[in-house]
């Protein structure tokens, strides 16, 4: 059988604006995770680092169980599960709000961090040990001395594994589409069981997501290349 | 003359062949012995297994096995879900389809369709007393449904105000309902009868909901085979007017079943 392209659907009109509002959404939920995906992965790293033990546990805890669970399985958790452990006015009131977009933004940010934690982890353990003795002893406290002398270095080295979660991070994003999320693929769905145009539909957002990541990719690397080898230490 | 009948006779090879080729989907059956049925097996009352017999059991099993019976052959069953019903008629792998599919002209691109064997409708499923009774109360509420259903397209035409959440699968949208997600959750009446009786206290649920739109089943079958499309509808004609239809009806759907649904619909019956 022979199958006839028919590009147009997905370049004008009503479906090519579904498309347009799924790229918008992912790009949303994307970027959003990724900044509180950052932070918290950052967070997770120096607890580890505190020599406090509680800190330790948890941050081992924390790394150890989002990084071994799938994340469609925590997606899950996060939308169906919370309804048990919240209390029912939280629940109705979330449940008034778009609760399908955060329950989204908290199962990305969490999984992503989980892995982000390592590789800052991997990025400072890679900072030799008596810049912090030396920091310390010029009198900077703990997070001082994390924050201006550690850390700085350690993201530079980390740069390229960082992107490589944020890479991922925008690709399973694609999943947040089954808890109802209109997210691209989602959209790219919609427009199969509308017109039963699923080649040209999944095509377009094939390229729209490797055309994002590229962009990213490129970018960082951009930046690593032209300004960050100009920061002098 | 010597060159025409030489045309003339690759023709009528050429036909031969085509005809060998076309040979009808109802001598392939009965030659093999078995009429390989489609169905849906996580959708009770019409496909699903059985909790004792771990069969797959349910009114459309039912049907397919009298059009069996009435081929003298065996019937086998091949669990198919929406997406994969249609490629699988198409490449071969099932004879026919009876997998709760609505009959639309869309479709009728790809594959045939019988005469009407179930006249499903579109309705909603919501909390009893929970102030919600038709289309016009869905303003501005979560209405949950099933991703690439009719049901979900149809819904959005006739209440624009309202946000339709689409979940993979009709439990889970059935699970976001009664954790208060959304509002009602929409699709097939019989389907939502079918979700309602899953539930611990089913009392609690109602379908309400007045005329979204029609969605008639009917039986899939292979583009362009008319002596077997032509079998297939007088035999469920045939099994209306001698009552089995009925019988397998009441089974599955009557008073004393799991879903009850009052049998208001007659069949198109032929002359």
């Amino acid at each position: 059988m022979k199958y006839n392209f028919d590009w147009s659907i997905v370049l004008t009109g009503e479906y090519h604006q579904w498309l347009i509002d799924g790229l918008w959404l992912t790009l949303k939920i994307s970027a959003l995770s990724i900044i509180l995906a950052t932070a918290l992965g950052t967070l997770v790293a120096v607890l580890r680092m505190t020599k406090v033990k509680a800190l330790e546990w948890f941050s081992l805890a924390f790394t150890e169980f989002f990084r071994n669970t799938p994340l469609l399985v925590q997606i899950y958790f996060w939308y169906f599960g919370s309804y048990v452990l919240l209390p029912e006015a939280v629940n109705k009131w979330l449940y008034k709000q778009d609760f399908e977009f955060a329950a989204g933004v908290i199962a990305l940010t969490v999984y992503t961090a989980a892995f982000i934690a390592e590789e800052i982890r991997a990025g400072i353990f890679a900072i030799p040990k008596n810049q912090l003795e030396a920091s310390r002893a010029t009198g900077l406290s703990f997070l001082q001395a994390y924050r201006y002398v550690i850390l700085p270095q350690a993201f530079r080295i980390i740069i390229p594994p960082l992107i490589s979660q944020f890479l991922n991070l925008i690709k399973n994003s694609s999943l947040v589409m089954t808890i109802g999320v209109m997210d691209l693929t989602y959209m790219a769905r919609q427009i199969e069981s509308h017109t039963f145009r699923g080649f040209e539909a999944f095509t377009a957002a094939t390229l729209i997501y490797l055309v994002i990541s590229l962009i990213v990719s490129l970018s960082i690397n951009l930046y690593n290349k032209h300004f960050l080898r100009q920061i002098k230490y | 003359m010597k060159k025409l009948s030489f045309a003339l006779a690759l023709l009528a090879a050429c036909t031969m062949l085509a005809g060998a080729a076309f040979a009808g989907k109802l001598d392939d059956i009965k030659k093999n012995g078995v009429l390989v049925a489609g169905v849906k097996d996580s959708q009770p009352p019409f496909g699903y297994v059985d909790e004792q017999s771990k069969q797959i059991v349910g009114f459309e099993i039912d049907v397919c096995k009298y059009l069996a019976d009435k081929l003298g052959v065996k019937l086998e069953i091949k669990p198919v879900t929406s997406a994969t019903r249609i490629p699988m008629l198409t490449q071969g792998s099932v004879d026919i389809v009876a997998a709760t599919m609505t009959h639309k002209i869309e479709r009728e691109a790809e594959i045939d369709f019988s005469i009407t064997y179930f006249p499903a409708e579109q309705k909603l499923l919501v909390k009893k007393g929970g102030g919600i009774k038709t289309v016009a109360d869905l303003a501005g509420k979560k209405v949950g449904s099933a991703k690439g259903s009719t049901s979900e397209k149809n819904i959005q035409a006739a209440q624009p105000k309202c946000q339709v959440i689409s979940y993979d699968t009709y439990p889970m949208a059935f699970l976001a309902l009664k954790q208060g997600k959304v509002d009602a959750v929409t699709t097939d009446a019989p389907i939502l009868a079918g979700l309602k009786a899953t539930d611990e206290k089913p009392e609690m649920w109602e379908v309400t909901g007045d005329f979204i739109a029609d969605e008639p089943y009917g039986l899939g079958l292979p583009e362009n085979d008319s002596d077997y499309r032509d079998f297939v509808n007088a035999s469920l004609m045939e099994m209306w007017r001698s009552g089995e239809y009925a019988k397998i009806y009441d089974k599955w759907f009557g008073p004393k079943s799991k879903c009850p649904l009052e049998l208001k619909w007659k069949m198109e019956l032929w002359p």
